[in-house]
């Protein structure tokens, strides 16, 4: 007799006494168990092809395994926040985030400058214009010009 | 941080149980492969660096994933997805025939009769055509509670559901289970 024949007493979905809780999940583990126990027997018995995949797959893996810990051995210590972190400057989960929200920062920051100055810039370019226009001599054909007839005539504030 | 050989060793003990896992929810050999190694890969490439003790729990995970991703793939490839409605809502009772394939693995399962006259490959084949008959939700839970002997509190984080919806799908699989096992003569 296999363990598959014999019989689990009292464990019957119809059981005319139904016994305690307890007892009840322990003969309940014990049918899944073998339950379980019938399905691994099974499994080992799956076929060349399915093995020979399965062992291909497992191949493939352990490969990227492998490639992902030589990359992780050759990047830089201090390039990487997990770097950083082995370093002792960022071991906490926030210094982590902070150290993620610095660049961005750096960046901002760096694009406002780069606004400011262009700004200043612009300025300076404008008031040369003005000073060599208002320190330079005055044609005489501007005399005839209607508008600057009209402008000289407005009285200045 | 998991060795090579832990890896190794760990993928080795259960890369058939997590082929017949995905076989039972796919129903289909290739399928049921390609989501082995697929999780295999992921677990790999994302989580090698963990210890060999955390690696079975994310294995099942990643597994239950990898599986669901293939469903829904199906779905918007709209292939014929029979039981993806089964495997997404609990305790549904959605019919599919197993019996096809298993015939032709070893003879109809409708002729035995009684535990006492048939073989043991065959109240094996019957045990393993039940499992797979069972609604996708509890026979996740069976397989992951009693097969891969994860705990109720391991079996839920795998599956992403609660302790009591673990405890209620095992038990219900197990009667489910017990019930139709006894309509075929077998008692364990």
């Amino acid at each position: 007799m296999n363990q598959f024949n014999r019989p689990l007493s009292g464990f019957a979905p119809s059981a005319p006494t139904a016994p305690p809780s307890a007892a009840l999940d322990a003969m309940q583990t014990r049918f899944a168990l073998r339950i379980a126990a019938g399905l691994t027997e099974r499994s080992l018995d799956l076929g060349a092809d399915v093995n020979e995949r399965l062992r291909f797959a497992r191949e493939k893996a352990l490969e990227r395994a492998r490639a992902r810990r030589s990359a992780e051995a050759t990047t830089p210590l201090g390039a990487t926040l997990g770097g950083a972190a082995l370093l002792g400057r960022f071991s906490s989960g926030w210094g982590m985030k902070l150290a993620s929200v610095l660049p961005a920062f750096a960046l901002i920051a760096g694009l406002l400058l780069i606004q400011r100055w262009q700004d200043n810039a612009q300025i300076a370019v404008a008031a040369e214009v003005d000073a060599a226009l208002l320190s330079d001599d005055l044609p005489p054909n501007a005399y005839s010009d209607a508008g600057f007839a009209e402008f000289l005539k407005t009285p200045s504030e | 941080m998991a060795s090579d050989k832990e890896l190794s060793d760990f993928l080795k003990s259960v890369d058939k149980r997590a082929f017949k896992r995905a076989l039972y929810a796919v129903r289909d050999e290739d399928a049921a492969l390609d989501i082995v190694q697929d999780t295999m890969i992921r677990l790999s490439e994302k989580y090698a660096d963990r210890p060999p003790a955390e690696l079975p729990l994310l294995f099942q995970r990643i597994l239950t994933n990898a599986t669901m991703d293939w469903f829904r793939r199906q779905k918007v490839r709209n292939a014929v997805v029979r039981n993806f409605s089964d495997f997404e809502s609990p305790g549904s009772d959605a019919e599919f025939d197993i019996l096809e394939t298993l015939e032709a693995l070893g003879g109809s399962l409708a002729t035995e009769s009684s535990a006492d006259t048939a073989s043991r490959a065959q109240i094996l084949l019957s045990i393993e055509a039940e499992v797979a008959r069972l609604p996708g939700r509890q026979r996740e839970a069976f397989l992951l509670r009693y097969w891969e002997e994860l705990d109720v509190a391991e079996t839920a984080a795998a599956m992403g559901c609660s302790e009591g919806s673990v405890k209620t799908h095992c038990s219900r699989a197990v009667h489910a289970l017990s019930t139709a096992l006894k309509a075929k003569g077998i008692s364990l």
